[in-house]
């Protein structure tokens, strides 16, 4: 199973692991009880500092994907994480609509494109 | 059936090292640049019509590096046998590993320095898969390999004369003893994966890392172990005055070990050229984050691999320093 990361991703380095990773848990392809690579070996195989990566293993902790063990690594908790206030779910969703809407699209098309989107994470992930 | 002379032996390891080194010369170093096609020179990306031009002045440079080589190593042969001075067949055998290894290294770094200075910036993949020690390291056969290093010890001890040389032994014992180590730091050893046949690229890497350590397992763990162990076993034996068939077993065993080497470096060379003929190779690229190295990403490495080679450099130097001065 692997991560891709994009040599012209604006996001913070963490910021690409820890989405790249929740990616693959609604995915359905990291499922309950499945265990990380070490923060070491992830560094390691990126060519990346060490904090960079724990930085992005604690961000999955905190919003409960992980669980980490010292000694036995980050294995996933569940794909239902702890729950998030609305507010906090709704604002990338905000940032995203907004954007979408500055780059021309009409409320149809941007209504259509998030059916497409959507049902395109359900038929990877086999969620419903 | 007498026991081995010593002179015979060398003579035996000299008939055994002078196929395979060629072998190695004619059928992988030779044109080792051109191991991943007409594309990259030593993995790193040329332009098309490179061998056409500046290629040729390189491939050149290359081949007199190796004629150099193989010629230092072919002279100090003649020397030996000339001179019949047997015992310096094992510093004529490490001698060369010791200039041979460093020299390569040196030619790819200059030839990354000078060709592949700025390679283009491509995704990098990350494989998700934890890599345990225990998945390529089998702790029980390392235990094994202690405890018979440990018996050699106790034996010697036990049995060595007082003008037995205790260098040698030292010298086996850290540089088998220190494989451990770095097998450890080689299951660590990472390169970059490219965001393009990343599983063909995550299979060779993986079943590269598992050759690598299996072989300097063989090579330079075990085959020394078996040496060592060997040679204790002999001078426990002296005494009893043993028959020339145990004399020629312990050979034999020795050579067991270092023919099976071979054999698992020539046919591992072969599968891993096979599998990474079409691949982009690692140092042609550099990740988002920085430069993508041919040698591996790993500093642990990179230490373990300084104080292993400069402890065996330094028990090679010791001698000559202490006769000299």
């Amino acid at each position: 199973m692997f991560l891709t990361l994009q040599h012209d991703d604006k996001r913070p380095i963490y910021q690409q692991i820890t989405d790249g990773i929740k990616d693959l848990i609604v995915r359905g392809e990291l499922r309950e009880g499945m265990t990380l690579p070490s923060v070491r070996q992830v560094a390691g195989d990126l060519g990346v500092n060490l904090n960079t990566v724990a930085v992005a293993y604690r961000q999955l902790q905190d919003e409960g994907f992980v669980t980490v063990r010292h000694g036995a690594g980050a294995a996933i908790t569940s794909r239902s994480p702890h729950p998030i206030e609305q507010a906090e779910l709704y604002k990338p969703l905000r940032t995203a609509l907004t954007e979408l809407v500055l780059s021309g699209l009409t409320g149809r098309e941007i209504v259509e494109t998030v059916r497409e989107q959507l049902a395109l994470l359900q038929q990877k992930g086999g969620t419903r | 059936m007498s026991a081995p002379s010593v002179g015979g032996v060398y003579v035996f390891i000299i008939c055994l090292i002078v196929p395979v080194f060629t072998y190695a010369l004619v059928k992988h170093f030779w044109n080792a640049p051109l191991q991943n096609g007409t594309g990259y020179f030593f993995g790193v990306e040329v332009p098309a019509g490179f061998y056409d031009g500046q290629g040729r002045r390189w491939m050149t440079g290359y081949h007199a590096l190796l004629a150099a080589l193989y010629g230092v190593w072919a002279v100090a042969l003649g020397a030996i046998v000339l001179t019949r001075w047997w015992d310096m067949t094992p510093m004529w055998a490490g001698g060369f590993a010791l200039l041979f290894v460093p020299a390569m290294f040196a030619f790819q770094a200059w030839t990354r320095h000078k060709l592949g200075v700025n390679p283009p910036v491509r995704p990098v993949a990350l494989a998700l898969e934890s890599r345990r020690l225990g998945d390529y390291i089998s702790w029980p056969a390392e235990a094994l390999a202690v405890a018979l290093v440990a018996l050699s010890w106790w034996l010697l001890l036990r049995h060595a004369g007082a003008h037995f040389d205790w260098l040698t032994p030292l010298q086996f014992t850290w540089a088998a003893l220190g494989m451990i180590p770095g097998k450890m730091a080689m299951v660590r050893l990472s390169f970059p994966l490219p965001a393009e046949r990343t599983e063909e690229r995550y299979r060779f890497q993986n079943a590269a890392r598992r050759f690598w350590i299996r072989l300097s397992g063989i090579l330079f763990e075990w085959f020394l172990v078996v040496v060592l162990f060997g040679g204790a076993l002999m001078h426990a034996l002296s005494p009893m005055r043993p028959a020339p068939v145990w004399r020629w077993l312990v050979l034999a065993c020795c050579y067991a070990v270092w023919g099976y080497g071979m054999i698992v470096l020539f046919r591992g060379m072969r599968e891993m050229k096979a599998m990474s003929a079409d691949l982009r190779p690692s140092g042609s690229w550099k990740t988002p984050f920085g430069r993508s190295s041919c040698f591996g990403m790993s500093r642990a490495f990179q230490i373990w691999f300084a104080i292993w080679f400069g402890g065996i450099l330094a028990f090679i130097l010791y001698p000559l320093c202490k006769a000299r001065f």
